[in-house]
């Protein structure tokens, strides 16, 4: 670490001052990983590699392995991640490709659209979602009221639901990051394709889908390490065995400490088979493919008015599907003593009130927390895009790495790492870490860390280094030139990523929900808390304010980056 | 004002400990708790505290809790070794309390002589129910019935009668109708079960939960959902609720019906102090305060009933104490009849760790949804 510190400096500066503040500033950087990220995960690991003595062993694994309870779970965890993925690929393809492809009334509405279901929040999403489709739901209660249906149809208790559920919400992954792919093809190679002779099916399977593998491999990676890791959606459903609902539990019930010690085992094994996922989904493509950032100018074919309708059609059956979560939350937030009517009877303004004005904490909590996060994401992200993007620091590849990394870690083992490595007094200060608040913003920074690289990193690639390079001939230094020069002109990303890290904090659940203490409730936490205490109305309440939040920085978003936010979630 | 002379004494030995501060609060300004009880009692509890900390002492005293299942709570207690980040822990077995005792992790109670005196040391017949520690570590706060629960118009639907004994559940018209949380989350499902089995014997018992599980439609992830999900109409009846949960979703608006059904399993919700807790004064006031006519108030309009002979469950007609007596079956006091209880707290704890396994192995990983 000395060693490229000292590099840095030699690389970039001549004066004494000025060597040794980027160089401190590499040394933060690198501090703040190994501290709050590498360690933690070391932690863990090491906890699942050894017994209650502290020495290592692998009996946790083969306990693991001879549980069938634990092999079912693990099994069904693969099969979910895998079938979400698939009908997330056919559900983002066919959407993307008519937004990008083609033409007709409505598009640019529905390209907005299309992102809605991503901003859902967690848990509350699901609930809207048994609050319309549901035993008791509204299609039920019609189909009973109405056809004389004697049992109800179960659309959502059970892996089916579970299913359902992750790709109406998570299929705008695939779809923003293929409209990004599609949108770099360069249109001569299809047309180099169509004067050989190869059209329609063949044109789409040998040239274009192949062409967009970069940007749909990494979206695919993250509807499958999303769907692997959530367990809110599963547990709301009575879907148990699974291994994130089993990390859950085990680790939730602290009693049997056997089974607290597997929960801490499954969220290792979790990180582990994320981490394989990633690196043989890095081997299969490049996943950062900013190799053509040049858009091409797409020439939309304007749809005959039978497919137009055509297309209208499926697109607006897809996004009323991916509404029902939005409508189910919205009713439950107003409609009181909802049951068994197709609608609520009476509605009231109360749950709103008493979130927003009788415990405005909730609120006031998410906006701190995630603004000091997004500073953290800033002052950290900033610069390591920076060194991705313009130095040859040595350890830049494992930069590279560990930024990546922290998208396939699930929330709930970096929670329950957080738990296991900070719980002791720090000096000084006479309490541990996870006693202070100020780890929360701490974990929603790292969490949240490779939005702001990612957007930082893909502006820092548009400016030309001539202009930096020109500071630098009128004698300012590195550190000089980045502030003056580059940094005005890639605010754009900067301020595009530390958006969406702030969107996704706000949404953050599952790693806080392990951290937070009595006070520090923030508004997922509160949706949490109150579903579980039975007020599930007063968490729909929460959960509307989050999703008009998480709307207003997603037309801010759409606003300055346009369509371009694919590059996001690779 | 008798019961403050503790009090009085023990803010009299702090100022000594601490020299001469004469100005010094009679409570700190801050009470954390963490408990299973649900956040629609323990906010009422502790707003109501805050009100008469700020009436009898000028004292604002900031209250918070971390709402965690009675494992979590127990667990999370045992992580802090001794260090915790809350003052009390409130709800659940009494057996954990005593775990708890031994492990040195909680503090005597000690409140006044005349509070704790008014609180009988056990209820029911033929096992009684301890209501508080004889060692001092741990206090009954309010008496409440695990019970079970249903929707009046879902049962209607099904065509079968309201619920009234435990064995109704196993209707086969039921099939699939039936919400649970498994005893190895929920401490109110885990002495539900145990009651199964001391009143139809091990063999039978289990029997009986399997085919319970038969009728099951959802394995909930906490109890707290069980009312929740019976009451929206998801399922037409649920298992081991207790009352208080079960009158929550009733005020709420929903047509929820509860039933204690015979043998019912009756906690007292105990509350203790934890060894080295930041608040100690704050919280013994809290105690005292929650064991107080005002305090019991706060339990007997929400579905619970008082730890005490000393109070019953009234109000004017319409009020929510009432309401809470027509709700769970004309109840004023559970000291004012037969308590039948089979559940003995020995054979429980030697059975607690056989019965999750076997809950495991029989039950869960066979369990497919009907």
């Amino acid at each position: 670490m000395t060693n490229g510190a000292a590099s840095a400096a030699r690389h970039l500066a001549p004066s004494r001052a000025d060597r040794l503040l980027p160089a401190l500033g590499v040394g933060v950087i690198w501090l703040f990983l190994l501290l709050f990220l590498v360690y933690p995960l070391m932690r863990i690991l090491y906890d699942a590699f050894s017994d209650d003595a502290g020495r290592l062993t692998l009996t946790n694994f083969v306990e693991f392995a001879r549980d069938p309870y634990y092999l079912r779970s693990l099994v069904n965890s693969l099969l979910l991640g895998l079938g979400t993925v698939a009908a997330t690929s056919v559900l983002g393809f066919a959407v993307a490709f008519l937004l990008v492809r083609y033409d007709f009334v409505g598009r640019n509405l529905f390209s907005y659209l299309t992102l809605i279901p991503i901003i859902s929040p967690p848990l509350v999403g699901v609930l809207g979602f048994t609050f319309i489709m549901g035993r008791a739901g509204t299609v039920n209660v019609l189909l009973e009221d109405w056809f004389g249906l004697a049992k109800p149809l179960n659309f959502v208790y059970g892996l089916h639901g579970v299913l359902l559920v992750e790709t109406l919400h998570l299929f705008p992954m695939i779809t923003l990051n293929v409209v990004d792919a599609l949108a770099k093809i360069d249109p001569a190679l299809e047309e180099a394709a169509e004067s050989v002779g190869a059209r329609g099916w063949k044109k789409l399977v040998t040239i274009t889908l192949p062409l967009t593998t970069p940007g749909y491999v990494a979206g695919a990676l993250l509807v499958f390490i999303w769907t692997f890791s959530d367990f809110a959606t599963p547990l709301v459903l009575g879907v148990h065995d699974l291994l994130a609902s089993q990390a859950y539990l085990n680790i939730v019930q602290f009693v049997d400490r056997r089974l607290f010690r597997m929960g801490i085992v499954i969220s290792a094994l979790m990180v582990a088979l994320a981490v394989v996922f990633l690196v043989a989904a890095r081997r299969y493509v490049a996943i950062k493919d900013y190799s053509s950032l040049s858009y091409s100018k797409i020439a939309r074919r304007r749809l005959s008015p039978l497919r137009q309708a055509a297309a209208l059609a499926f697109l607006s059956f897809v996004m009323l599907l991916s509404f029902i979560p939005y409508l189910g939350v919205g009713l439950a937030s107003v409609g009181k003593g909802w049951s068994l009517t197709p609608f609520p009877l009476r509605y009231t303004l109360g749950y709103f009130e008493r979130v927003i004005v009788e415990t405005p904490k909730y609120i006031v909590n998410s906006f701190l927390y995630s603004t000091l996060a997004v500073v953290l994401c800033v002052a950290i992200g900033v610069p390591i895009a920076w060194i991705l993007a313009r130095t040859r620091l040595p350890g830049r590849d494992t930069l590279d790495g560990l930024n990546t990394l922290i998208l396939a870690i699930p929330g709930t083992a970096i929670g329950i790492a957080y738990i296991r490595a900070f719980h002791f007094d720090l000096p000084l200060v006479g309490r541990g870490l996870t006693s202070l608040w100020i780890i929360l913003p701490l974990v929603l920074a790292i969490r949240r860390l490779p939005y702001t690289v990612r957007g930082s990193y893909a502006s820092l690639l548009l400016v030309h280094r001539s202009m930096e390079e020109a500071a630098a001939s009128v004698g300012a230094s590195g550190f000089r030139s980045f502030s003056d020069v580059t940094l005005p002109l890639i605010w754009r990303g900067v301020l595009v990523g530390s958006l969406f890290s702030f969107m996704t904090s706000l949404q953050e659940a599952s790693a806080v929900l392990f951290l937070s203490l009595g006070g520090w409730e923030t508004i997922t936490v509160g949706i949490f808390s109150f579903y579980i205490a039975g007020s599930a109305n007063e968490a729909a309440a929460l959960g509307v304010i989050l999703i008009v939040v998480a709307a207003v920085s997603v037309t801010l978003i759409n606003r300055i980056a346009g369509t371009r936010m694919g590059g996001m979630f690779g | 004002m008798k019961r403050f002379g503790i009090l009085g004494l023990a803010v009299l030995l702090a100022a000594g400990a601490s020299g001469p501060a004469f100005g010094q609060a009679p409570i700190e300004s801050e009470l954390a708790l963490i408990t299973p009880v649900s956040k629609f009692i323990h906010d009422a509890a502790l707003k109501a505290f805050a009100d008469y900390a700020k009436e009898k002492w000028n004292v604002p005293v900031k209250v918070s809790a971390i709402p965690a299942g009675t494992p979590v709570a127990y667990g999370r207690i045992v992580e802090w070794k001794g260090k915790p980040e809350v003052d009390i822990f409130w709800g659940g077995e009494s057996a954990l309390f005593e775990k708890l005792a031994e492990q040195k992790l909680l503090q005597k109670v000690e409140i006044s002589r005349e509070v704790w005196e008014a609180i009988p040391a056990s209820i029911g017949k033929p096992r009684p129910i301890p209501l508080k520690d004889k060692d001092g570590f741990w206090v009954g706060t309010a008496l409440e019935p695990y019970g079970l629960v249903y929707h009046p118009k879902k049962i209607q639907r099904l065509g079968i009668p309201e619920l009234r004994e435990w064995d109704d559940l196993l209707n086969p018209k039921l099939k699939g109708e039936v919400a649970q949380c498994a005893p190895t989350r929920s401490s109110s499902s885990n002495a539900t079960y145990e009651v199964i089995l001391s009143m139809y014997g091990e063999d039978k018992g289990w029997e009986w939960l399997r085919k319970l599980a038969a009728n099951t439609g959802h394995f909930t992830a906490r109890s707290r959902d069980v009312p929740t999900v019976v009451a929206k109409g998801e399922y037409s009846a649920g298992f081991a609720v207790p009352s208080y949960m079960a009158f929550e979703e009733k005020l709420a608006g929903f047509e929820l019906k509860f039933v204690a059904p015979k043998n019912a399993f009756v906690t007292p919700e105990p509350m203790a102090i934890l060894a080295g807790a930041r608040n100690p004064k704050a919280a013994r006031a809290f105690i005292e305060f929650l064991l107080s006519e005002r305090g019991q108030k706060v339990f007997m309009e929400r579905g619970l009933f008082p730890i005490t002979p000393k109070y019953k469950v009234q109000g004017p007609p319409g009020s929510p104490a009432e309401l809470a007596v027509e709700f769970t079956g004309g109840v004023r006091s559970y000291f004012e009849r037969e308590v039948s209880n089979v559940y003995d707290e020995d054979v429980a704890q030697k059975r607690s760790d056989a019965l999750k396994q076997k809950f495991r192995t029989d039950i869960e990983s066979t369990w497919r949804k009907p």
